[in-house]
């Protein structure tokens, strides 16, 4: 009789296309999204050619030299530096004071202009960098001149500011690799959640749980029937996320960007040893959430705020590397993030772990059968409020 | 055969069902008339187990249905109130899938799915998705559904509701094949017409309570009426809720 219901309840589902759709969206987008993203961390990391115009550069031959030598391309002065920049075609053009020659031999204070346009964010890199290879300059220049009258350059130099960036692109690819446990888990839930309304709250919308309950059949049978279509639907949208992830994982440049990630089939498999009985325990409580709800819009509705749950221990687990502790094995959306990451850190799995969130998952599963074959002996359940 | 006896059932301060009892033989067709709202509906899902009576009992072939729902319900088919189909379904997947459920193998399933075609005139409908039909046929496949164990007893809450007038007419002339046939058939409705065209004897319902009981020509002999459908509106008292 499971077995039946199992059965009818999947080619039901099947024939859903919307929600069969849906849920295979989902299991594509997720390492569809890693990819992207991914692909714009390294072309951030690609640096623009640093090419500055510049204007009188025959004034300052010692200070083109310098730009030269710290990788500035210069190029010959434009008819309008400042229509050049406003249009975006350079990201700063120099101009070099007329007054420029003699006042440098005079020693004194000679004019250059950057022009810029602030609010292009893509060219703010490159103008710090120009804008500090001319202080190198000046400073240099300074320098030797207190030098030359027997001053110490210290003196005129009170600070040195020194700068470490830590955007560094492997740090970014860290922060993407821990949105996996987070989508992991979130196709863990959603491949289902059509089938557990439609088998409950819909079952009841549709005027069918009435004759389906005049069969002498148990309500346990019943249950446990539509408790597994429902698993087996979000386990296939697990496992083709996972393989989506594994093997995006696999072709990503990690290696250049000098992380290491452990993600072979062995690991993959541990992840979804620690996934399907998310699937199961999952399942168990959409269905009993979806009989408690008077409509399948109803049920829509708390379910996909059921979906948000996971976000919570991932976002914790993601932030601070707590120690793995035992108690979060029988917590299911915990255990499954600690599992996640641990693989993915190389670390090993001991089999008592898996072990206890399976078993945990199940206990818990069998204690909202129970409960929802007791709600369909209830009159209000069976035929609505 | 079917026995209902000191059916009782409270809804807070409602008093649904008062103490309703009747009998329905073995190859009769007994109606069920009475207004919306005179307690049909609950006394037949009291009958079906899915709604618990707060006293007296419901009797299938002698079987507590109380006691063991199961079994009774082996010996029922019924087609209640809610007769949702699911439309990603074909009608054969209907039978196929209720059928089972019944206990019967794969080719008690065929045979019974070619019988009930034929004599629900719905082949055509067979290997159709249920999504597109029509009010009758959806009627169709859902008394077929409740008929697929071939129950020795059968109850049709409200069958005709729905339907136009050759639906009607064709299905009243497959409640009398079934009757014919030896079984068991208990036919509620709240239009008059239907009930006293078919009916071999006719229980009366109103206001929870069973206010008659017998053949049309007793209840006509009783009301001193000619028209059965006079003796209706006497019996209840008022035609509010009746067709």
């Amino acid at each position: 009789m499971i077995r039946l219901v199992l059965f009818k309840e999947l080619v039901d589902h099947w024939r859903d296309l919307r929600s069969v759709t849906g849920s295979l969206v989902l299991a594509v987008m997720g390492p569809l999204l890693l990819f992207g993203l991914f692909q714009i961390v390294q072309n951030l990391e690609k640096e623009r050619p640093l090419d500055v115009p510049v204007v009188g550069a025959e004034q300052a031959p010692h200070l083109i030299q310098h730009l030269v030598a710290n990788g500035v391309h210069v190029l010959p002065p434009p008819p309008d530096p400042e229509a050049l920049v406003r249009k975006g075609d350079a990201d700063m053009v120099l101009v070099i004071d007329d007054h420029y020659a003699e006042r440098y031999k005079a020693s004194q204070l000679a004019r250059v202009r950057l022009i810029v346009d602030d609010s292009r964010n893509e060219s703010h890199k490159n103008v710090r960098r120009v804008e500090r290879i001319l202080l190198g300059y000046t400073q240099g220049l300074g320098a030797l001149r207190l030098m030359a009258r027997g001053v110490s350059p210290q003196a005129a130099t009170p600070l040195a500011l020194e700068e470490l960036d830590l955007a560094t692109p492997q740090k970014l690819a860290a922060n993407l690799l821990s949105m996996v446990p987070l989508f992991l888990m979130l196709a863990a839930l959603v491949g289902g959640m059509n089938l557990a309304i439609d088998s409950t709250a819909g079952e009841r919308e549709r005027g069918s749980l009435e004759p389906l309950l005049l069969n002498p059949v148990s309500r346990r049978s019943l249950v446990l029937g539509k408790w597994l279509a429902t698993a087996f639907a979000s386990m296939i949208v697990a496992l083709l996320t996972l393989v989506g992830l594994t093997l995006t994982i696999q072709h990503l440049p990690l290696e250049q960007l000098g992380m290491k990630v452990a993600l072979g089939p062995k690991e993959a498999g541990l992840i979804l040893a620690a996934l399907l009985p998310l699937t199961l325990f999952g399942a168990a409580v959409q269905m009993l959430i979806a009989t408690f709800a008077r409509s399948f819009k109803e049920a829509q509705t708390y379910l996909g705020l059921l979906n948000l749950v996971p976000m919570v221990p991932a976002m914790f687990l993601m932030m601070g590397s707590t120690q793995n502790a035992w108690w979060m094995y029988p917590l299911p959306t915990v255990a499954q993030v600690t599992v996640v990451v641990s693989v993915l850190r190389g670390d090993v799995i001991p089999g008592w772990q898996l072990l206890v969130i399976a078993l945990s998952s199940l206990l818990y599963s069998a204690l909202c059968v129970v409960v929802i074959e007791r709600l369909l002996g209830r009159e209000r359940i069976i035929f609505g409020r | 055969m079917i026995e209902i006896e000191g059916l009782e059932k409270r809804y807070g301060a409602v008093h649904a069902v008062q103490g309703v009892s009747f009998r329905a033989d073995d190859g009769k067709i007994t109606g069920l008339l009475g207004p919306n709202g005179a307690g049909k509906t609950t006394t037949l899902r009291m009958l079906s187990s899915l709604v618990q009576p707060d006293a007296g009992r419901a009797l299938v072939d002698g079987i507590d249905v109380r006691r063991e729902p199961r079994q009774a319900l082996r010996r029922l088919g019924m087609l209640p109130d809610s007769r949702g189909l699911y439309p990603r379904l074909t009608g054969r997947e209907h039978l196929a899938y209720f059928g089972g459920l019944q206990g019967l193998g794969a080719p008690e399933i065929e045979q019974r799915t070619r019988e009930l075609a034929e004599l629900l005139d719905m082949t055509e409908l067979l290997d159709r998705r249920v999504a597109g039909f029509s009010q009758g046929e959806r009627t169709k496949v859902a008394i077929a559904r409740a008929l697929v164990h071939g129950p020795p007893n059968i109850v049709l809450d409200e069958a005709t509701n729905g339907l136009d007038v050759m639906s009607t007419r064709a299905m009243r002339t497959v409640i009398r094949k079934l009757a014919d046939s030896g079984c068991c058939v208990l036919f509620s409705s709240h239009v008059m017409q239907e009930v006293s065209a078919l009916c071999d004897r006719i229980v009366v319902f109103a206001r929870g309570k069973v206010v008659s009981d017998g053949t049309p020509a007793e209840l006509r002999a009783r009301t001193g009426e000619d028209n059965l459908e006079n003796a209706f509106v006497k019996i209840i008292g008022t035609d509010v809720g009746l067709e």
